[in-house]
């Protein structure tokens, strides 16, 4: 066991969110009693009870702790009742659980943990959807409406995708929510969701392949093979969060801005005390204003730009509070004994490059990065779909066209996995690539066609205008770019 | 790109790069090697890694067991660590007809020098306790039998003929080649053309189309082969184990993946490289079998190769009667890898010297005419 804090660190009041903690649980963490609730995942229960290193590095044996919280990366890893390589942060909580750190590559497990079943559910539908974010229910929504059976994958156990950590009012046309909060936007979705007929779901199920004949092979609760075939596919698989390049970058305290949201506004955990915002886009802006309002103290936020790249609302409510924002500065080594204490922090000058004698210290916690994001393609890679590097569009991305289609037929993308966007435009293109799959199967007929013709010209009309303007360049220059990369190996127009 | 040179080698994969290495160390090094996409991406880097000595034909024996010694050695000579790990091959028997015939082999083995031994059931156990050994019989199990990372030796001789002048060519089609008189004179390629006297054949399963270019009929086809990785583990199994009764092997690489595949008899020839689902469920199956903890571990890749295969599964080696300066280096019909060091310098050898250290006539691409073939029995799928 490594010398961690022992306390807790769970929020009780919170000026938006009330959480309701069920079943109390006891997990064992080298032996030791955790108190932990029933739904909360195995790293939120740690991390309230004080544990801050989760792993070892396997070359060089250095201390990790969570970086993303939402199952992308592997900093995170356990030994969770005798299996290794257990991502702790989308594990829930089992009454009696044995967790260990894991040190360094797994072990082979000594002896046969639980059961695994043999037989094999295969599943069909008209438009299967891998990823209930954003993206993926409103094409469920939409697909449902449009007469389409809709099969739901998600490999966490709760829908909403990062919609669920978005406490802040959304932006756009009333139309589209604009003013409401996206964890109200996210639980309506989801009522609609369970209640309709049209939409099953599996959650817990992770999509792992797709294989000739169209079979998507999933695996639920990791322990029964899934095959699924869908008439259409829609790939709403997100993104992940982009380290940065720093000493001590590893330190456990060092956290993606998104893993930090994950802790307080789902799971009601603090991350910290004293944080350190690396980023001052609106996730960096938006997150520390969350993480003031969960009652952690904002000790700076650093721009490697030479301004703030959030929109202004967003940052001059931050610096109300009087959190001083260093922009042309950057983060130039985290320090600590075994988790971070503190962070130095240094100017750029016009090269990017380091101005020696401008370093100074902040004493801090909690670091968090808030460098971006790219887009989960794996997937999309593993379909065969053509996969390009779109820096506008933030890292690769399966090629598609203006309704989301890919370059394999009957496979489309939304949402942040076919470019890191937002929230908004992400539902708004679950909707387009919903109807062009739905045309495509020669649905919906009549009056009800029509409807959905407009519909979607509205959709397409409304991604334009969110796409204006300076704020959206960088969507709109990689979408044209997707687009006309689509129409050069496809060979058609669309 | 040169527009001549003494030796055209078509094919980066271990064979291609290994001629190249030894070619070079020979003192040849007014060599090109042309390759369609980049190093090991035909066959080599889709392989299991596996080198065994336990075979059934003479030929295969001697060259496993030469190449056993060069690998021993490998690290020193190419300067780079190609996670050669010689923890025997274990071949379980399933049936009393396989007992008697791993029995034979053995013999035949042992007689060549290779140290293979016959384990009960309980021995089994006692060298790999997690096996599920409940249904087999016993065993034959080589010691000196192991695997290695077959990147780093196609690495590890490209580096070093590259460092000798080789010209490497990636990225560059063979269009054509051109014979004159029965002889070789130039090979196209997509970069233009390179004027030579000797062309080697080592496209592995391109091979055909290679020769096809210079009005050879060949007699191997491609067989796509699926195989997986499972995520890492602290290293724990030392020993690859191979079923012939099941068509499965499996080892732990020193990344700490276990790499395993499994043969489908019903595969058709074919250039066909996709990854099925109904593979990585048999593989798992068979996995959890052999080893029930397997259960609990994830895949996380699968992909697939070609076995390269001839029709008595030994390779085509050596020059092609009425074909002057047309080397052939393929067939190996799934054991490209583990005959890549021996089978390589014999190339280099007949290249340079015009004759081998051993015989290899008896692999010469003219024996599929005559009909005199002694088949290779161990092969899995």
């Amino acid at each position: 066991m490594s010398e961690n804090d022992i306390g807790t660190s769970r929020i009780d009041r919170h000026p938006i969110l009330e959480f309701h903690r069920r079943k109390e649980l006891t997990i064992y963490y080298h032996g030791r009693p955790i108190l932990a609730y029933e739904g909360e995942t195995v790293a939120s229960a740690l991390y309230a009870a004080g544990v801050r290193t989760f792993s070892y590095s396997p070359g060089l044996d250095r201390p990790r702790g969570l970086f993303c919280a939402i199952g992308k990366c592997a900093s995170c890893v356990m030994n969770i009742d005798g299996i290794s390589n257990v991502r702790s942060c989308i594990t829930p909580v089992r009454n009696g659980m044995i967790v260990e750190e894991q040190k360094g590559a797994g072990t082979f497990p000594e002896t046969t943990v639980g059961d695994y079943e043999t037989a094999s559910p295969e599943l069909e539908a008209d438009m299967v959807i891998i990823g209930g974010g954003p993206a993926g229910l409103s094409a469920a929504l939409e697909a449902a409406d449009l007469g389409m059976s809709v099969l739901l994958l998600d490999e966490n156990h709760q829908l909403g995708g990062q919609l669920i950590k978005q406490t802040h009012r959304f932006f756009g046309s009333k139309e589209h929510d604009a003013g409401v909060r996206g964890v109200t936007i996210a639980k309506s979705m989801i009522e609609k969701v369970e209640a309709s007929d049209k939409v099953s779901v599996l959650l817990g199920t992770t999509a792992f392949g797709y294989y000739p004949g169209g079979v998507i092979a999933a695996v639920k609760e990791n322990k029964q093979l899934v095959k699924i075939t869908g008439k259409r596919v829609l790939l709403a698989t997100g993104a992940a969060e982009n380290s940065l390049a720093f000493e001590n970058n590893d330190l456990p305290g060092v956290y993606g801005a998104g893993a930090a949201q994950t802790l307080m506004n789902v799971y009601g955990v603090k991350p910290g005390d004293e944080v350190l915002m690396v980023g001052s886009g609106n996730v960096g802006v938006i997150v520390s204003y969350q993480l003031m309002q969960a009652g952690v103290r904002i000790k700076a936020i650093v721009e490697a730009m030479p301004k703030i790249g959030a929109y202004f609302v967003h940052a001059a409510k931050i610096r109300r509070f009087g959190v001083p924002i260093y922009v042309g500065h950057s983060i130039k080594r985290a320090f600590g004994n075994g988790k971070v204490e503190g962070a130095t922090i240094v100017k750029l000058d016009d090269k990017w490059q380091p101005v020696p004698g401008t370093e100074f210290d902040v004493k801090c916690d909690v670091i968090c990065l808030s460098v971006g994001l790219h887009p989960s393609y794996e997937l999309m890679a593993q379909a065969g779909c053509a996969i390009k590097f779109i820096p506008e569009l933030s890292g690769h991305v399966a090629v598609h066209n203006r309704n989301l289609e890919t370059t394999v037929p009957g496979i489309y993308v939304a949402g942040d996995s076919s470019g890191v966007e937002e929230a908004s435009i992400a539902m708004m293109e679950g909707k387009v690539a919903a109807i062009s799959a739905a045309f495509s199967l020669g649905k919906p007929v009549g009056e009800k066609r029509k409807e959905a013709d407009q519909m979607l010209e509205h959709t397409q009309k409304q991604l334009e205008s969110l796409r204006d303007g300076p704020f959206g360049a960088r969507g709109r220059n990689g979408k044209r770019k997707s687009f006309e990369l689509y129409e050069q190996l496809t060979g058609a127009r669309v | 790109m040169k527009d001549r040179a003494s030796v055209v080698i078509i094919g980066a994969g271990v064979i291609g790069t290994g001629i190249a290495y030894n070619l070079a160390k020979l003192g040849m090094t007014d060599v090109v090697l042309v390759e369609q996409k980049r190093y090991s991406y035909g066959s080599t880097g889709r392989c299991g890694g596996g080198i065994r000595q336990q075979w059934t034909t003479e030929e295969n024996i001697r060259l496993a067991k030469a190449s056993v010694e060069r690998f021993e050695r490998m690290n020193e000579e190419l300067g780079i660590d190609i996670g050669f790990i010689q923890g025997g091959y274990l071949i379980p028997a399933f049936t009393e007809q396989e007992v008697r015939d791993y029995r034979k082999n053995m013999a035949l083995q042992n007689s060549l020098g290779v140290p293979t031994e016959y384990m009960s059931s309980e021995e089994i156990k006692e060298l790999l306790p997690m096996l599920n050994t409940e249904k087999m019989m016993g065993a034959t199990f080589c010691p000196t039998d192991g695997h290695a990372n077959p990147f780093a030796v196609t690495e590890g001789y490209a580096k070093n003929a590259k460092e000798m002048g080789v010209d490497m060519e990636l990225f560059t089609t063979v269009r054509g080649i051109d014979v004159v008189d029965g002889a070789v004179r130039c090979v196209k390629t997509d970069r233009g053309d390179i004027e030579t006297k000797f062309v080697v054949n080592s496209a592995g399963p391109y091979s055909p189309l290679i020769g096809s270019m210079a009005g050879l009929e060949m007699p191997n086809k491609p067989y796509r082969h699926e195989i997986l990785a499972t995520e890492r583990f602290k290293h724990f199994l030392d020993t690859m184990i191979i079923s012939f009764h099941h068509g499965l092997y499996f080892s732990q690489t020193t990344r700490g993946e276990i790499v395993g595949g499994i043969g489908n008899p019903s595969e058709k020839p074919g250039y066909n490289l996709s990854s099925s689902l109904d593979f990585a469920v048999r593989m798992a199956s068979a996995l959890i079998d052999f080893l029930p903890q397997f259960k609990n571990v994830n895949v996380v890749r699968q992909w697939a190769g070609f076995y390269d295969v001839t029709p008595d599964a030994k390779p085509i080696l050596g020059e092609v009667d009425g074909l002057q300066g047309f080397i052939q280096a393929n067939g190996y019909s799934g054991h490209g890898f583990m005959l890549a060091p021996i089978v390589t310098e014999l190339m280099a050898e007949l290249i340079v010297n015009g004759k081998t250290s051993v015989p290899i006539e008896s692999m010469n691409m003219r024996r599929f005419k005559s009909r005199n073939m002694v088949q290779e029995a161990n092969v899995v799928g």
